[in-house]
């Protein structure tokens, strides 16, 4: 901290243990005689998280392959979930991770149809992310969105689809960055450009 | 509205039913599935190649690769050349591709040196075995020449009708317009001077976004009949689509200079694609255009009628123009356009629209999407447009803008979004009428090419 030429030289910083989490514990998961053929049921599973980029070990590496698989086949994903999947995620200028810089917040997330009115897995489900970053600064913005997008395209199964937006008069070019965010062909393109690839990769690499 | 009373349609339903899917499935993001105008080819663009797939097997006909550093994003076949008589057709085919490696790739697949190649083959193992088929069978498209000039990812590339003029587009703003001149009769066949030389005639900049898709009007009746502008310039017309939200239409003045001749707004959103109006209409009017987008509207453009235009045409003077907006100096007055939004389609996608397709031989519009969801329209006729208005009864489908939902797909590609959708002629065995009957094919980020049946009753 303390570095003159980050953007936001100090940012307000939550511990750990003031995000929000679930109450009983996690990581349960049940492997019932209801998810024994899921593997078979959800075969598209497995490369779902790689179809942006060619190359799957940049994004998945030897991280959560068992805990894609296994989002699909628990209970139904909730707000919560997609909120531990993104606040580790690493601030791109600080040590600190979106959750505890409070870029990403529970409340700022939606689904849509709630959780508990899914049934056939062909039905699309709608996650609003509205991001709150730290400095008015576009590029920043648009890699912290990205990244958030990637991790979620990754995780989620095919029928999520993802919108990631900045929150209302929090950043100078809100529309802009929007755009490019929602901009399927763009989002696509950047994530076959080395230097972006890398970088994200890297806020990526906290997420196990 | 402009209804076309033409329409013989009288149709009342229809049906869409799953054909087997191409094989293989490619297991990553296709973008787009491109038919060969005239053979029973469709090229699907995904990663860094593109498959051809055979439209009477369904199944794998030859693989692009090896050309481009990063996605092949579209691919146009190059028009065949000898008209319309299939026998002067050329046995060399060519594919542009656009990437975003910012390059276009010319193609060449040479069936006459293939078949030099087979026969030499036979002679070879007439004699001595060979062991040379297995690679040649991934040697046969050539990567003939690389167009260089964008700085950014290439969107969108399309030939126009008569193969003379290429239009490239990219995420850097602008549309190239390349000229064949390796091929200076692309009319008649004469392959002794069939060279890839091309030049470029027009970089376009007035776009304020990434310029998503380009297209060229077809060469129908209606584009050189007395409903088109004046005869000073050229007969070829190209639309450009952008993240600007708007579509630009583009000419080529006489002097050789293209420039704009109309700008078209209504989209509130990036408009992702433009698609001509291929089906001759009645009276030989100008083709329409199509519009689509983020906004997840499809809206149908035409050309406002000479006979209105001139009670506008008031003073020919340069700068001064009566409607008190600026004009841009390229758009100068005599060479503008009048297009207005003649109708928009009832909405029905909950998300962008990524692809919309007309039928050439029905008129039928099929569109897909972000949503998955595959919708097949009509245009209806006055008379039914008044049986509606008389029937007390709410319509069993939504209408608007003179065009109905005939039916529409859910889940089409399971999950997935759907990047394209396109109509082309069934040559499969499963065809009553081959090479006459049309089909829809989608491509999805599945990886998944999908033909599928369509009656209308």
């Amino acid at each position: 901290m303390g570095k003159s030429d980050f953007d936001n030289a100090n940012p307000t910083v939550l511990s750990v243990s003031q995000l929000p989490s679930r109450t009983q514990a996690k990581g349960h998961v049940r492997k019932g005689p209801d998810s024994k053929y899921d593997h078979i049921l959800f075969p598209k599973q497995w490369w779902a998280g790689s179809s942006l980029n060619s190359d799957p070990s940049v994004w998945t590496s030897d991280e959560d392959e068992d805990e894609d698989l296994t989002l699909a086949t628990e209970e139904p994903i909730d707000e919560q979930e997609i909120y531990d999947l993104l606040s580790k995620i690493s601030d791109p200028e600080h040590p600190v991770t979106l959750g505890q810089i409070a870029v990403v917040r529970l409340d700022d997330i939606h689904l849509s149809p709630s959780p508990g009115e899914r049934s056939d897995p062909n039905s699309l489900v709608n996650v609003e992310v509205d991001l709150t970053p730290t400095v008015n600064h576009c590029s920043l913005a648009t890699v912290i969105g990205l990244a958030v997008r990637v991790r979620l395209e990754n995780a989620l199964p095919p029928n999520y689809r993802i919108i990631v937006r900045m929150k209302d008069g929090s950043h100078a070019q809100d529309d802009q960055v929007n755009k490019q965010l929602g901009d399927k062909e763009r989002v696509a393109a950047a994530l076959e450009n080395d230097t972006l690839k890398g970088i994200i990769s890297k806020m990526l690499e906290t997420c196990v | 509205m402009a209804t076309e009373t033409s329409t013989p349609a009288t149709a009342t339903t229809a049906e869409i039913t799953p054909l087997p899917a191409f094989s293989p499935d490619l297991y990553q993001r296709a973008w787009a599935s491109i038919p060969h105008p005239t053979l029973p080819l469709i090229a699907t663009c995904h990663a860094h190649s593109v498959t051809i797939f055979s439209l009477s097997t369904l199944s794998k006909h030859s693989v692009l690769s090896g050309g481009h550093t990063r996605s092949v994003r579209t691919a146009a076949w190059q028009p065949p050349r000898g008209g319309k008589n299939p026998s002067k057709e050329t046995k060399r085919l060519r594919l542009v591709t656009g990437s975003f490696d910012t390059t276009a790739g010319v193609w060449t697949w040479d069936q006459g040196r293939r078949e030099e190649r087979l026969e030499r083959e036979v002679r070879l193992q007439s004699g001595q075995e060979d062991t040379k088929e297995e690679e040649e069978e991934e040697d046969e498209w050539e990567l003939t020449l690389v167009l260089e000039g964008h700085e950014n990812e290439v969107k969108s590339v399309s030939y126009s009708p008569s193969g003379q003029y290429l239009a490239t587009c990219s995420r850097d703003k602008s549309v190239w317009i390349w000229e064949d001149v390796g091929n200076p009769n692309p009319s008649e066949e004469d392959e002794e001077v069939d060279e890839d030389e091309w030049e470029t005639v027009a970089v376009l900049q007035e776009h304020d976004g990434d310029v998503k898709a380009v297209a060229w009007c077809p060469d129908v009746p209606g584009r050189k009949s007395k409903y088109a502008p004046a005869r000073r310039y050229g007969d070829d017309v190209l639309a450009s689509a952008s993240y600007d939200n708007t579509v630009r239409l583009w000419r080529e003045d006489g002097d050789g200079e293209w420039v704009c001749v109309a700008v078209l707004e209504g989209h509130e959103g990036t408009v992702w694609g433009v698609s001509w109006e291929q089906k001759p209409r009645e009276g030989d009017r100008f083709p329409r255009l199509l519009s689509w987008g983020a906004d997840e509207r499809i809206r149908v453009w035409s050309l406002k009628e000479p006979e209105e235009e001139e009670e506008h045409q008031g003073g020919e003077g340069g700068g001064n123009n009566p409607w008190g907006f600026g004009v841009p100096n390229t758009m100068r007055r005599s060479l503008k356009e009048e297009w207005e939004c003649t109708a928009v389609l009832p909405k029905v996608h909950k998300g962008d629209v990524y692809s919309v397709a007309w039928s050439n031989e029905t008129g039928l519009l099929a569109s897909v999407g972000s949503d998955g969801v595959l919708a097949l329209y009509q245009e209806t006729t006055k008379a039914e447009e008044d049986v509606e208005m008389t029937n007390g009864d709410a319509p069993t489908t939504p209408s608007a803008g003179g065009w109905k939902v005939l039916t529409t797909v859910k889940s089409a590609h399971g999950p997935y979004e759907i990047n394209h959708i396109t109509w082309c002629k069934r040559y499969d065995a499963g065809s009553e009428r081959k090479s006459e009957e049309e089909m829809l094919v989608t491509t999805g980020d599945d990886g998944v090419v999908k033909p599928w049946q369509v009656r209308i009753q």
